[in-house]
């Protein structure tokens, strides 16, 4: 499909983005919290896209995960950047705990999916929860140390030995 | 279990998305020259990707498509038109050449200003403006059809207001000052039907401004209130 972005294919173009957009603006809202920053993100990553599609390369990402950083490196940007004031809406994502779903859309999942879950969980849960509230909801150091009441220092200590664990945990 | 190394957890934190603005801006430019910092975020990217799975999906607003189509489609008459700039420069320079010898060089360039006055009024039909604040989405769209003498202005990404509304001006240094071409908050608005002649010159040369005004619109008749979004015509197909 992004084959078809890149030479210019309209219709490939479209088929893209009703695949992928929905996901797209769910990874926007949840670090930005603002639908109409969220959209405007989203905008802006799908117009990269078409210009960049030639850049992807399909041996290094599936093509959401390379859409899906697109946006969240966007969302990252903007989050730190200003003060976003929430919408209505999406300040219930708070009571939105990722984590439990139903089991039959956890037997469908993905095995990479599968195996990054299950690594995860190898976490401890403290580590596990700091580890989530960074990648999924945009998180910085700063924020993380006032959550957890912990100086900046410890937390990036605490988040290197995460990653080199999930690292570990991924390659075996 | 191994520790990270510098660039490992360098490019780990990046795509965990913990930096500060600081530290990911200069991220971001280094990647750009160092391959292995790269190398290793695509990988962290590829590592934590998954778990974007757990994320809910948000259906958009049904209008976002047709922004992203006409954000592209703009793109694309910008480029069109840098290829026609080249092209007749490219023009230019083969007449210029055949003269060269025969005539003085001053002779030439007037005869350059000539010759590509001609070709614009032949060839061109339409300009558009792009009104936008700086490095952000064009938010109005200004588009003159220099045959029909049509003029149309769309809110395309303009930010809605409740209470206030988006006023159009024109600015030309042989204008007095601003000239109102209307206002507007949503949708399309056509201006003037424009006479051709030395209104339609000056208007290639004008800038186009949009400030925000009280309901109802400037009551001065200059620009009252901040001015959002600026631009100038280009030309955008033959």
């Amino acid at each position: 499909m992004l084959a078809g972005v890149a030479s210019g294919d309209e219709a490939a173009f479209a088929e893209l983005y009703q695949a992928t957009s929905a996901k797209l603006l769910g990874v926007a809202l949840r670090i930005l919290r603002n639908r109409e920053v969220a959209e405007e993100v989203v905008q802006e990553a799908y117009f990269k896209v078409w210009e960049r599609a030639g850049d992807y390369k399909p041996e290094i990402a599936a093509p959401v995960t390379w859409m899906a950083a697109i946006v969240r490196n966007r969302a990252l940007d903007e989050v730190r950047r200003r003060v976003i004031r929430p919408t209505a809406d999406e300040n219930e994502l708070d009571n939105l705990e990722s984590g439990d779903e139903h089991p039959i859309a956890a037997l469908e999942r993905a095995e990479d999916v599968e195996r990054l879950m299950r690594c995860l969980d190898g976490l401890e849960p403290e580590k596990k929860q700091m580890v989530k509230l960074a990648y999924l909801d945009g998180m910085s150091r700063e924020a993380l140390a006032k959550r957890f009441d912990r100086p900046e220092g410890t937390i990036k200590t605490w988040l290197h030995r995460s990653l080199a664990q999930l690292r570990g945990c991924l390659e075996q | 279990m191994t520790e990270l190394d510098d660039i490992d957890g360098l490019a780990a934190e990046y795509v965990l998305g913990t930096l500060s603005l600081e530290e990911r801006q200069a991220v971001s430019e280094r990647r750009a020259g160092d391959a292995a910092l790269d190398r290793a975020i695509a990988a962290w990217e590829r590592r934590l990707g998954p778990m974007i799975e757990t994320v809910t999906p948000v259906a958009p607003s049904p209008n976002l498509y047709s922004k992203i189509r006409a954000q592209i489609g703009l793109a694309q008459h910008v480029v069109s038109l840098k290829a026609r700039e080249q092209a007749l420069a490219r023009r230019a320079n083969r007449w210029r050449n055949a003269f060269i010898g025969a005539s003085a060089l001053a002779a030439c360039a007037v005869g350059i200003l000539g010759y590509r006055e001609v070709n614009y009024r032949q060839e061109a039909t339409q300009y558009v403006a792009v009104l936008q604040s700086e490095n952000k989405l064009p938010a109005f769209l200004m588009t003159i059809d220099t045959r029909t003498h049509n003029c149309v202005i769309t809110a395309v990404n303009a930010p809605r207001q409740f209470d206030r509304i988006y006023q159009v001006w024109m600015l030309h240094e042989k204008m007095p000052k601003p000239k109102s071409l209307g206002m507007m908050n949503e949708g399309e608005m056509n201006v003037m039907p424009m006479a051709p002649g030395p209104e339609t010159d000056m208007l290639m040369n004008a800038s186009f401004a949009v400030s925000l005004e009280p309901m109802g619109g400037s009551p001065t008749g200059a620009p009252t209130g901040p001015v959002l979004f600026t631009g100038k015509l280009v030309q955008a197909t033959p």
